[in-house]
């Protein structure tokens, strides 16, 4: 029996956020933004909903009189994340 | 990307593997800090080569720039923060590292400016003290203040430690030659009398610090001109 995916994480652009996020501490929006080739709007509607889920911390800030958002993931996404590969492998069939 | 779109298993891992990659490639530093520290150390290091070579002094302690180059350095180190667009862990660590290398140089100068008066005060208690003895007697004996011989030998030594886990770390070459001409300056510094030290002290800030900080400036511009 296979275990369910995420439905979350299945998903490409949320996907491809937290793929990035779990290699760094921390990031910048415009930096996930230019990585994933999304538009802002789109990005910002998935990382809301990762926020929710608590897979991701969002921080809003001013730095030199512009503002900068920064995301960092969070112990519970790291953990769904590790999870979801897992199941992933199961599913391929990969060790 | 398109919005919500759904992946097969196949393609899930795939978009996580290429997004991984592009954290590794990536962002540059701008090389402004190795630079200054080469600079300053490979000149204090020559300069005191210099004055005991040809036996004279400067108004002022040539090790005076390497303390000075902290501010501006503080200031990069700032400024460099607030425009990164992403930290990574192991430039956490490298971070860290490099931390415990300012403490160790301090300690070390700490070491060199207390040490000799404080071994001469308790010899003194004891009741002896160090003479310079010349063997042909063709000069009178002197009495001597304590000091460790050869004390830039540890400097290089210490010179050599963060540069070789930045250059594993980063896997940058540079770095990792660096720090190989370093520990075979120490080697060498062993063998050598102290003012020639302090030249194969100059040759591993060059090394080490200076040539890789070119390399990465070089990198660093390159990559701003790709985004303009």
């Amino acid at each position: 029996m296979f275990k369910e995916l995420d439905p979350i994480l299945h998903s490409q652009l949320r996907l491809a956020v937290m793929s990035l996020l779990i290699s760094v501490k921390e990031a910048d929006f415009t930096y996930i933004r230019e990585k994933t080739n999304a538009t802002a709007g789109n990005l910002s509607v998935q990382v809301q909903k990762l926020k929710e889920a608590g897979y991701i911390d969002v921080l809003k800030q001013f730095k030199d009189n512009y503002p900068q958002t920064t995301c960092k993931i969070t112990p519970k996404g790291i953990e769904a994340f590790e999870s979801y590969v897992k199941a992933l492998q199961e599913y391929l069939k990969v060790e | 990307m398109p919005e919500e779109k759904q992946l097969t298993e196949q393609e899930s891992l795939q978009l996580i593997t290429s997004m991984i990659q592009k954290v590794k490639g990536g962002y540059h530093e701008n090389g402004t800090g190795p630079i200054l520290w080469g600079t300053v150390v490979s000149i204090a290091s020559f300069v005191t080569y210099l004055q005991r070579e040809y036996l004279f002094d400067l108004p002022f302690d040539i090790w005076l720039i390497v303390m000075a180059a902290i501010i501006p350095q503080i200031i990069m180190v700032r400024k460099e923060r607030r425009t990164r667009p992403h930290i990574k862990y192991e430039d956490e660590a490298i971070n860290a590292v490099w931390i415990v290398y300012a403490l160790t140089i301090f300690g070390l100068t700490a070491y060199q400016a207390i040490v000799p008066e404080v071994s001469a005060n308790l010899l003194k208690e004891e009741g002896w003290q160090m003479m310079k003895h010349v063997l042909d007697n063709s000069k009178p004996d002197e009495v001597l203040t304590p000091f460790t011989p050869s004390l830039y030998s540890i400097y290089i030594l210490v010179y050599a430690f963060p540069t070789l886990v930045t250059g594993i770390t980063k896997k940058f070459t540079p770095m990792l030659v660096g720090s190989g001409i370093a520990y075979t300056c120490f080697i060498i510094s062993l063998y050598t009398a102290s003012k020639y030290d302090f030249l194969l002290g100059a040759v591993t800030a060059i090394t080490c610090w200076f040539i890789p900080g070119l390399i990465l400036r070089k990198r660093y511009l390159a990559q701003k001109r790709q985004h303009v």
